[in-house]
């Protein structure tokens, strides 16, 4: 039988972790907490055995301490199969963590289903554009999972425990943390969603485009150009390969021409919209409902009649 | 100081089709993945503001020896080849092991530079096990770069916020494809990228072994399915009662 | 035989695509708007060599062959037939100066030309003669050790940007054409307002108004009364250029019906689930095919011309087939569009009035059948 041990930066992808060990058969969850004691207790409160180390030493902007840790916990508790959150900081620990434990790993997962003795993962291929399904055969295996992929544990009694570790010096220094343009949102849990794209004229637009998302319950997104390119949203609200997966219940995207790299955040909507003033835009193809129009009007007479 | 950039030769995403949702690689041409080349672009960057030899590092089959000119025509000074056909879509650890084991046959070394994730897979772990395998400090997801004697100022970027960190060199980090605009070379440059300098390694002269078990099993990969209903409405207020009818608003 | 391109060809073509898709292909319907190609766009084809492709090093060239330059010309006919043009009229002169010139005349006129700072024409046509050499009117004037050029030609690409120009007139010492090379806005040198031609706006067509204009004894182009063999010779080069441009526009037809065949719904079903609109598919792939081996073949063969009549014929028929093939595209195309592709909005429209440029230029079609057809009968005497 499989120990497993998990870990997140983030108190919410941590919660989501125990849920996905449980949806594969553990039976206890280890879960790694780094100078996060309001974690640890959150983490023990849905069942978790947490270890918790406390260590002015560990920076988590020093990935290479991050998983020195990781991997020194892994050995002492015998874990073989570790769950990590596949945000961007997660990532960048599976492959450090991978290479110290010698271990399988694989990244970005969007399910994950026990099978046997395996734990097939899925995850995106070639841009966007397959599904593979993947397991790990060595006897070691990190398995980096999406946010979002799994629902927070109910109650349990678990418990924290101290945990001590040695690291080396860090070679990385934090010199300051910005957050991100103030606005901060969530679009992954929105249950609709507003998204526009480069075919949005200008920034003045944009809170038709709010008080339309506000009128349907929902967020607004957008397409990667909009946030990297032009700025005029925050890049937490890009949908697709380098931002979001998002699966509302309702999806009104207006202004975008559907690229793959765009396409695979939204294409688990239930029902998606397209609003596009080129009839033939690719995103009609992936559409339940296509309508041909300058979005501009489309938003007007939407938030009028709405 | 030399950089290295590792680079993956990857099929041309572009020209991959699907057929009975299967990609078909047949007659696909082979390029090297394009967050890549804005890793090469922020080496060649910091090369024209200071002093640096620029060296593209790459491990695949022997079609390398041919895709490697890609960075050799953007500004790469020489190119290093690990080519062995079994390097061709081996795994991560394998790849991982075979570049740092490269990279300690280079004198000097400042930098490594990896793209956040290789173009077919984004897998984005090669960098970090790379670092970890030769004992380097390591940033992620670099939004922007700048060298500072023995340090380099990386901003990362994350979800909720980036940060500016200051390592120490030498050191490995991995950029995204915002950091830069990755240059198109020149049709003289292009011409000239064959007879900048080469070192070719086979992969016992690496010492690398590839072990006959992978650690990671591809079940399936195909393209999913898709079953939109694709209906045309002609207005906002047929929209808006078609959605009505499928209970997403006016609840 | 071998039909696979090299890395470097690849590479060639990739840089000229991604050139054309970044940077032309976005204001494409600009430049035919205003008949105008934003500099920027100038600017960055002479970073990327593209004015330069076939020539050598030693010119200012990148010595790509005119295998590299029919790949990258094809990726920017496909784009804009204007910005073809440009430099196809422009590599027109180039080719016969590189053919034709002295150490002295190649080093001075076609370094700045190939890198991009200056663009280059090519002057044969004149109000009363297109197609037939032995009406030149323009005349040329020893006096003391310089020429003095004085006549109208008519349709020049190029003739407003600086740079040097080839211009034929008869010469006064032999009663037959020379060639002599100008630099373009020298003193006597003038030029018309731009024609309002119907397609490939983008690349200027001016006459250009030659009064005294003075030339030294050493800008005679290959000697006196060279002037018919560098006009056969030269266009033949040229055609290199407009087969490639019309490559590029068939391409650009063939994509834009696939496209719209694929993505037009009938009922709940593209288009393309059309039998008839199959056949169109298929016509349109097989004449693509056809005018990209043979334009291929045509940059292969200029890389190495040993018997330039023969290449004047191999360049007549290509250039033929290849224009007046991508007419036929066109118009396949626009059956594909429907009302649509009369729209300005479609690109259809563009390539449409674009590809039937291409049979009337640079010897209209029936000219080049006789080429072909005289190689031909003289050589089975
Ligand atoms: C490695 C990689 C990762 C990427 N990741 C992402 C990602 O996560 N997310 C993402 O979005 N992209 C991503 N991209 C970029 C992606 O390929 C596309 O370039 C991008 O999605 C295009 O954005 P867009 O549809 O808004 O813009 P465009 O492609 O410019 O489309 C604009 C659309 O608006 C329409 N339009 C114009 N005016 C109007 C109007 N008045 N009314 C209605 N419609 C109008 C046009 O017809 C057109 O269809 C990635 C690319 C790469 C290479
Ligand atoms: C976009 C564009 C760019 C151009 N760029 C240049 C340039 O850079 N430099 C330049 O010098 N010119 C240029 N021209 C001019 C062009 O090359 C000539 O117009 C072309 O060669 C045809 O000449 P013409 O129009 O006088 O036709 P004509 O010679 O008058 O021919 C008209 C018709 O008469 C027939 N005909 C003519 N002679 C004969 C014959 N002997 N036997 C049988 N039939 C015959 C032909 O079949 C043809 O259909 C350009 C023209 C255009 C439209």
């Amino acid at each position: 039988m499989a120990t497993f041990m998990i870990y997140s930066s983030k108190e919410k992808q941590a919660l989501e972790l125990i849920t996905a060990a449980k949806s594969v058969g553990a039976a206890a969850v280890k879960a790694v907490c780094i100078n996060d004691e309001a974690q640890a207790n959150a983490l023990a409160a849905a069942g978790a055995e947490v270890l918790l180390i406390n260590n002015d030493a560990i920076s988590l902007a020093d990935v290479a301490a991050v998983a020195s840790a990781l991997g020194q916990v892994a050995a002492q508790l015998g874990a073989d199969t570790i769950l990590l959150s596949s945000d961007r900081r997660g990532k960048e620990a599976a492959g450090r963590l991978a290479a110290i434990l010698d271990a399988g790993c694989l990244t970005d997962i969007s399910a994950i289903k026990a099978n046997g003795d395996k734990i097939e993962c899925q995850r995106n291929a070639l841009g966007g554009a397959t599904v593979a399904t993947q397991y790990i055969a060595s006897d070691k295996k990190i398995i980096a999972i999406r946010p979002k992929t799994f629902d927070a544990p109910g109650a349990g009694s678990g418990s924290v425990n101290a945990m001590t570790v040695d690291v080396k010096a860090s070679a990385v220094k934090l010199i300051e943390t910005k957050t991100r343009g103030g606005d901060s949102v969530d679009i992954e849990a929105a249950e609709a969603l507003v998204v526009v794209g480069q075919g949005l004229n200008s920034k003045d637009d944009l809170p038709a485009v709010e008080a339309l998302a506000k009128k349907l319950g929902g967020e607004v997104a957008c397409s990667k150009p909009v946030a990297t390119d032009k700025k005029w949203l925050s890049e937490e609200r890009i949908v697709g390969l380098s931002g979001k997966k998002c699966k509302p219940e309702l999806a009104i995207i207006l202004g975008i021409s559907g690229q793959v790299q765009f396409t695979v955040g939204i294409r688990d909507a239930k029902v998606i919209v397209a609003v596009n003033s080129d009839e033939n835009a690719t995103i009609n193809g992936m559409a339940d409902y296509i309508l041909t129009a300058d979005m501009h009007d489309v938003i007007k007479e939407m938030n009028s009649s709405l | 100081m030399n950089i290295v950039v590792a680079m993956k030769q990857v099929p041309d995403l572009q020209q991959v089709r699907i057929r009975n949702r299967e990609p078909v690689f047949t007659d696909v041409p082979l390029v090297l993945g394009n967050i890549d080349k804005n890793a090469l672009e922020a080496a060649v960057a910091i090369k024209e503001s200071g002093d640096a030899n620029v060296i593209a590092l790459s491990a695949g089959n022997e079609d390398v020896e041919d895709t490697i000119k890609e960075a050799l025509a953007a500004g790469a000074d020489e190119a290093f080849l690990v080519l062995d056909d079994k390097l061709n879509g081996a795994e991560s650890g394998v790849v991982a092991q075979v570049l740092a084991a490269a990279v300690k046959k280079i004198d000097d070394v400042g930098l490594i530079l990896f793209g956040e994730g290789s173009g077919d897979n984004y897998s984005g772990q090669v960098g970090s096990r790379v670092a970890e395998l030769l004992g380097l400090p390591q940033v992620a997801y670099a939004s922007a770069l700048e060298l500072k004697g023995d340090k380099a100022l990386v901003t990362r970027s994350l979800e909720d916020c980036t940060e500016i960190v200051e390592v120490t060199l030498p050191a490995v980090v991995t950029v995204l494809s915002d950091i830069n605009e990755a240059r198109i070379p020149s049709v003289t440059q292009i011409l000239k990228a064959g007879k900048k300098p080469k070192e070719v390694l086979e992969l016992d002269e690496v010492g690398v072994k590839i072990p006959p078990a992978a650690s990671v099993v591809t079940v399936s990969n195909l393209a999913p399915e898709t079953e939109r209903k694709r209906i045309v409405v002609k207005s906002v207020a047929e929209l808006i009662q078609s959605l009505t009818t499928e209970g997403v608003i006016g609840r | 035989m071998d039909f696979s391109l090299s890395k470097e060809q690849l590479m060639i073509q990739g840089m000229a695509k991604e050139f054309a898709e970044k940077y032309i292909e976005p204001v494409a319907e600009q430049i035919d708007r205003e008949n105008k190609i934003p500099d920027n766009i100038l600017k960055g084809l002479a970073e990327l060599d593209l004015f330069g492709i076939p020539y050598d090093e030693a010119y200012g060239g990148a010595d790509g062959g005119y295998d590299g330059y029919v790949l990258a010309m094809e990726q920017i006919g496909k784009a804009s037939g204007g910005v073809a043009m440009t430099i196809s009229a422009h590599s027109l002169a180039l080719s016969a100066i590189s053919f034709f010139g002295t150490e002295e005349l190649k080093k001075k006129y076609m370094t700045p030309s190939c890198k991009g700072e200056h663009i280059a024409s090519f002057a044969f046509t004149e109000p009363a003669t297109g197609s037939d050499p032995k009406s030149l009117t323009t005349t040329a004037k020893k006096v003391g050790n310089e020429y003095v050029i004085n006549g109208t030609k008519r349709f020049i690409s190029n003739a407003n940007w600086p740079g040097v120009i080839v211009v034929f007139a008869i010469d006064d010492q032999t009663n037959k054409p020379s060639a002599f090379l100008i630099d373009k806005l020298c003193e006597g040198y003038s030029i018309s307002e731009p024609w309002d031609k119907i397609g490939m706006h983008g690349g200027m067509l001016l006459d250009v108004y030659l009064n005294d204009v003075k030339v030294p004894l050493e800008n005679m182009l290959g000697g006196p009364s060279m002037g018919y063999p560098i006009l056969q010779c030269g266009i033949s080069f040229g055609k290199v250029g407009v087969s490639s441009t019309a490559l590029g526009g068939t391409l650009a037809a063939y994509e834009e019906a696939m496209k719209y065949a694929t993505e037009k719904m009938h009922r709940d079903a593209p288009i393309a689930k059309f039998q008839a609109m199959q056949l169109r598919l298929a016509d349109l792939a097989i004449k693509y095919e056809t005018a990209r081996w043979m334009t291929y073949r045509l940059g292969w063969l200029a890389n190495n011309v040993k018997d330039p009549r023969a290449f004047a014929r191999d360049a007549a028929l290509t250039k033929t087939f290849v224009c007046d093939n991508m007419v036929d595209c066109a118009r396949i195309a626009m059956d594909v569009h429907g009302s649509y592709g009369l729209m300005n909005d479609y690109k259809i429209s563009r390539i449409w009035k674009d590809s039937i440029i291409g049979p009337q230029i640079e010897g209209v079609a029936d000219m080049q059948k006789m080429i072909v057809a005289g190689v031909n009968l003289a050589e089975r005497k």
